[in-house]
């Protein structure tokens, strides 16, 4: 009996001792996967800002390139109308002296009167037959136009950045899509015929520069999906508690075996170097956090519809409609 | 020639460039359109000396409108403006549209007209290459006369190189600028291929410096490193003849190394047409170190009998 109560309390201690080692174990586990949560956290958010500065660099680019060619003749047209402006000044200087000289000379002698007579009408006729003054006034008015264009151009830049406000906000998602439009207008330019159908919609809450950001993004996709030339129809619209985008190309759209792993990270099928597979990763995770959702169709050769909807913001849903 | 007899074409989308093209040329005669099919038969119809073309616009790019200009009224001089640098656009501006120059917007306006006076200056003195092929025996006879140098110091690259053009052409290997001079001091070489850059340095410095004393040469840059503005110099200061992408591809490589030796070819009958590629005498502060003592006069002594012709500028 007392040798039973040995066994048994050497088989308890053994089974003690195991379960210690055991719990050990697992603590040193959870620890484990505890720092590697950390790891991962920490580099997601370092990929959300790489991505966040990619886009930035896509943006710099896009919109350098939009102002290449307002800068270009507005630059040339102010040196233009200065040559302009002074060769018409020599005219003019030219007018007056004939006009000084009409005035001092004694106008009581006809031999006197009638060569300057003729000498001032010379120059007042090539004065008035003289476009550079007009020629300057049209330059002037295509400069003005240049640098509106540039304004709104830096105007949009800060709207899709929105440097001044980070954090949530009541915003226009057709103002999005208009910005990211404006972002991504170089790379479709030539290329891509853009349409739009942007219905009236309530704002939503949210951080604009992110949901900006998705918006570039599958803008982006889509213009890379349809190689040299295509159509991307952007339409917006209010369906329920929800403010739909649509964003439609008519590119190759994605095989069956791809499309269950285009929001994984890292998932990509682009050429090494070309895509981070980190695109549609950061999209779904931005609106997810917006409360929101994404939705794809597509078919093979015909295209492919990314629809991302956001929740209205509920004090105005409080209001009556 | 004074500058009112300056005939300038302008195509552009954007019809605000345009009118402030039109001002800044305006003591030339310039026709402007937005319209390219317009501009391809203006060309030829008005005898134009210069055509000022963009790239990017929606019914042709610019490069395809320059490459049928260039092929309906050769005598012109092509030069591309644009506010994009992309690399394709620069690759098939050297490649199919053979630029005198490539511009950015925005341009600056003194050089702008200084750069379409001396092109309707050559254009108007320099005799025109045909581009018709050189027929069968003269082909035959160039492949046999013509050296190509080849500069590479990438053992793969190299290779690749041999195995292409060994069979058909009088084709040699450097390593080096050095070795470089030493086989252009020896042979008639009429093409030169090159990678812009190796482990002695920058390659594209080596070739610029070349096109400035002896423009007939037929320069061939191979690179790896998509680096647009690199391109932009070789054509503005190199008038580089073809730009090939790594991987080498055999077809391309073939078609663009007969076409330099071709060019060369030509111009060896035709001496005064090298004009056609000048490019402005390098600063002291363009050329670098390695170049500028002992091979940059190596360069300008270059033997003319061995280059098979009198200096033609």
């Amino acid at each position: 009996m007392f040798e039973l109560l040995i066994v048994i309390a050497l088989v308890l201690a053994a089974y003690a001792g195991y379960a210690h080692w055991q719990l050990g174990r697992m603590r040193a586990r959870a620890a484990e996967i505890s720092a590697e949560l950390e790891k991962v956290q920490a580099t997601q958010s370092q990929v959300i800002h790489t991505t966040k500065l990619a886009s930035l660099g896509q943006m710099i680019a896009g919109v350098a390139h939009e102002m290449n060619t307002p800068i270009g003749f507005v630059k040339s047209n102010v040196e233009v109308v200065r040559d302009l402006v002074g060769e018409y000044r020599t005219l003019v200087e030219k007018c007056l002296q004939g006009f000084d000289m009409m005035l001092s000379a004694d106008l009581t002698r006809p031999q006197t009167v009638e060569p300057l007579r003729r000498a001032l009408t010379k120059v007042r006729d090539t004065l008035a037959g003289d476009s550079r003054l007009s020629d300057a006034s049209e330059l002037l008015t295509d400069s003005a136009d240049g640098l509106t264009q540039i304004a709104n151009l830096v105007r949009n830049l800060k709207g899709f950045a929105r440097v001044d406000r980070d954090g949530m906000d009541l915003f226009d998602l057709n103002e999005s899509v208009e910005s990211a439009l404006m972002i991504a207008a170089h790379q479709l330019r030539d290329r891509i015929e853009v349409k739009r159908d942007l219905g009236v919609i309530p704002k939503i809450r949210g951080v604009a520069s992110q949901v900006n950001q998705v918006l570039l993004n599958l803008i982006t996709n889509a213009s890379q999906a349809m190689g040299d030339e295509g159509t991307l129809l952007v339409a917006s619209r209010r369906s329920g508690d929800m403010v739909e985008v649509e964003i439609t190309d008519t590119g190759a759209g994605i095989p069956d075996d791809v499309l269950p792993r285009i929001f994984d990270p890292f998932f990509t099928t682009k050429p090494v170097g070309e895509g981070t597979g980190l695109g549609l990763s950061i999209v779904h995770k931005i609106v997810q956090t917006h409360g929101g959702s994404i939705k794809v169709r597509t078919a093979p050769k015909k295209g492919s519809t990314f629809t991302v909807s956001f929740p209205l913001d509920h004090a105005l849903l409080r209001q009556p409609a | 020639m004074s500058t009112s007899q300056i005939r300038v074409l302008c195509i552009d989308d954007e019809a605000r460039i345009l009118r402030a093209l039109k001002a800044l040329f305006r003591d030339m005669n310039v026709h402007t359109t937005t319209d390219p099919a317009e501009a391809i038969a203006w060309a030829s119809q008005s005898d134009v000396d210069v055509v000022v073309c963009d790239q990017r616009m929606p019914k042709m790019q610019g490069i395809e409108v320059l490459r049928e200009i260039k092929i309906a009224h050769p005598r012109a001089m092509r030069i591309l403006l644009t506010g994009y640098a992309d690399l394709n656009a620069v690759l098939g501006s050297v490649n199919d549209g053979e630029v005198f120059r490539y511009i950015s917007k925005p341009w600056d306006n003194t050089e702008l007209r200084e750069t379409v006076q001396l092109a309707a200056r050559i254009a108007r003195d320099a005799p025109v290459l045909q581009d018709k092929v050189v027929d069968e025996f003269d082909r035959e006879t160039a492949r046999k006369q013509v050296g190509v140098l080849v500069i590479e110091d990438d053992p793969d690259t190299q290779q690749r190189m041999r195995e292409i053009l060994q069979p058909h052409y009088q084709v040699r290997f450097v390593t080096s600028p050095d070795r470089a001079l030493t086989v252009l001091e020896q042979h008639e070489t009429g093409v030169v291929i090159s990678e812009t850059a190796g482990q002695h340095g920058d390659f594209t410095a080596l070739i610029k410096s070349l096109k400035q004393y002896h423009p007939h040469i037929a320069t061939v840059v191979v690179t790896d490193r998509a680096n647009a503005q690199v391109a932009i110099d070789l054509i503005n200061e190199g008038q580089v003849f073809r730009l090939l992408l790594k991987p080498l591809r055999m077809g391309s490589c073939r078609l663009s190394v007969d076409a330099a030796v071709g060019r060369y070819w030509q111009l060896k009958q035709n001496p005064a047409a090298a004009r056609r590629y000048f490019v402005a005498p390098r600063t002291d502060a363009q050329i670098p170190s390695w170049l500028a003592g002992n091979l940059l006069q190596r360069i300008r002594l270059l033997p003319q009998r061995l280059l098979g012709m009198a200096r033609a500028v």
